[in-house]
């Protein structure tokens, strides 16, 4: 490990990283069991109405080209190791925002024979939004919440 | 009327060569993507916003999918976005002469042109991925279409200015600013629609339709690779909007009549793109064989027939 300080070239570089990443987050979309009540308020977000292009947010069909991945509902026995290959398909620096309540704690499904537990059971999250379902403007306050955190330096 | 020159290492590494031609790459996608937002009642992207997505691609984590041969999963990339630079320097960017030209560069800055997208068939290829597969194939059978239409519909203006070198069509064109739009509309039409095909924009992105194959033949990129084909396809934007406007429009004197032209043409091809739904591949493979072609060769038929005559 390096101990010096960074440089102030490095310090620029690091600067326009940030920049980048804070304005450019390109989300994918998984449902790892929910009812879809939030994959619909998800779609709702993106459509022109909302126009979250505004932000640099574009929802990408592979997850190799993502940074954050937008994932909803309690994660079943089935989609567990599904949610896990999506996660790892995601080059670094990636985020997980989970949406609606059942993903904070399974929800009404929580204690169910065929659910593993909420998301944070299964890979890290970084942001939850809780609602059943959440509004659209609060599933952009989520993310944008996600990009704030970014901004702050990692320690 | 003659347009402007530029000393050789300036156009190899700034001018229309390297940096220009990249960043020129970003503020056209920035245009043409504020534009199709505005159609659909959008506020669209923030001006920065490509090349925020290129900074971040490039600073993102690259990971290399087991099975691939490594050396062509780094190289593809790196070629498809050099073939793309060094074609603008047959091609009077921004309404500068060309940096180099030599008897028939069209045809030369034509396949440097289709180095991109083969590139792009073979990243797909090289990738064990079923959708990057299929994309790679699309991909490919697209090139075959639309690739002959848009060479042909390009000859006419060649066939006219009796000359295969593009900086000397530019100076013909210049002289007759609007023969070429009025005399051969088909051939214009066909043009610019191919280079839509080329570019693979709506309604021509089955190879990359997210709906059904996640991204194409990209599929299994990340960071780097992904970024270069970014900025190829960008640069391949600016150079086939110059090519239609320095052909067609009446030629790109100087840099004010080189944007008024090239955003002109953008806008059209901005409201096209909203306009129509996708093609499936076969439907884009029959409209480019069965009318694009035809349309093409009528085009040129016509362009023989008065020369023969005159």
């Amino acid at each position: 490990m390096e101990t010096s300080l960074p440089t102030p070239w490095q310090q620029a570089l690091d600067k326009l990283r940030d920049w980048a990443r804070i304005n450019s987050p390109w989300a994918i979309h998984y449902n790892s069991g929910s009812c879809n009540g939030c994959d619909i308020e998800i779609l709702a977000t993106l459509t022109p109405r909302y126009d979250i292009e505004r932000f640099g947010i574009k929802l990408q069909g592979s997850p190799r080209h993502a940074d954050v991945l937008i994932c909803t509902g309690p994660v079943t026995r089935q989609s567990r190791d599904r949610l896990l290959r999506i996660y790892e398909q995601m080059p670094d620096p990636k985020f997980v925002v989970a949406v609606g309540s059942c993903g904070i704690s399974g929800g009404a499904f929580r204690g169910c024979y065929n659910i593993v537990g909420d998301i944070s059971a299964v890979i890290p999250v970084n942001v939850y939004i809780p609602g059943c379902p959440p509004r659209p403007e609060a599933i952009i306050y989520g993310v944008v919440q996600l990009l704030e955190t970014l901004k702050k330096p990692v320690a | 009327m003659n347009n402007l020159t530029v000393p050789p290492l300036i156009a190899f590494l700034f001018f229309p060569g390297g940096l220009f031609l990249m960043f020129g790459g970003m503020a056209y996608e920035w245009i043409d993507r504020k534009l199709v937002a505005r159609f659909q009642n959008r506020i669209g992207p923030r001006w920065f916003q490509p090349l925020a997505d290129v900074v971040k691609l490039l600073s993102k984590e690259e990971i290399i999918p087991q099975g691939v041969d490594r050396i062509l999963f780094y190289l593809l990339p790196v070629l498809a976005l050099s073939a793309a630079l060094a074609s603008a320097l047959y091609v009077p960017i921004a309404g500068f002469a060309p940096a180099y030209s030599f008897k028939g560069d069209l045809v030369v800055t034509l396949y440097m042109l289709s180095v991109l997208t083969l590139c792009l068939g073979l990243a797909g290829a090289n990738t064990p991925n079923r959708f990057a597969l299929i994309g790679a194939t699309r991909t490919l059978t697209q090139l075959f279409s639309y690739e002959a239409p848009f060479l042909l519909a390009l000859l006419g203006p060649a066939i006219v200015a009796g000359t295969w070198t593009i900086g000397e069509i530019n100076f013909y064109t210049q002289l007759h600013p609007w023969q070429m739009i009025l005399t051969q509309p088909l051939g214009f039409v066909v043009a610019l629609v191919g280079l839509m095909g080329k570019l693979e924009l709506p309604p021509f992105d089955a190879p990359e339709a997210e709906t059904e194959i996640v991204a194409g033949a990209l599929t299994e990129y990340s960071g780097r690779g992904l970024a270069l084909f970014r900025i190829g396809k960008n640069v391949e934007l600016l150079i086939g909007l110059t090519l239609v406007s320095a052909f067609y429009l009446g030629g790109v004197g100087n840099p004010l009549l080189f944007v008024v032209k090239t955003v002109g043409l953008l806008f059209v091809m901005a409201v096209l793109q909203s306009l129509f739904a996708r093609l499936r591949i076969d439907q884009t493979v029959g409209l480019w064989w069965r009318i694009g072609a035809l349309l093409a060769l009528l085009n040129l038929l016509v362009v023989a027939l008065f020369r023969a005559l005159a």
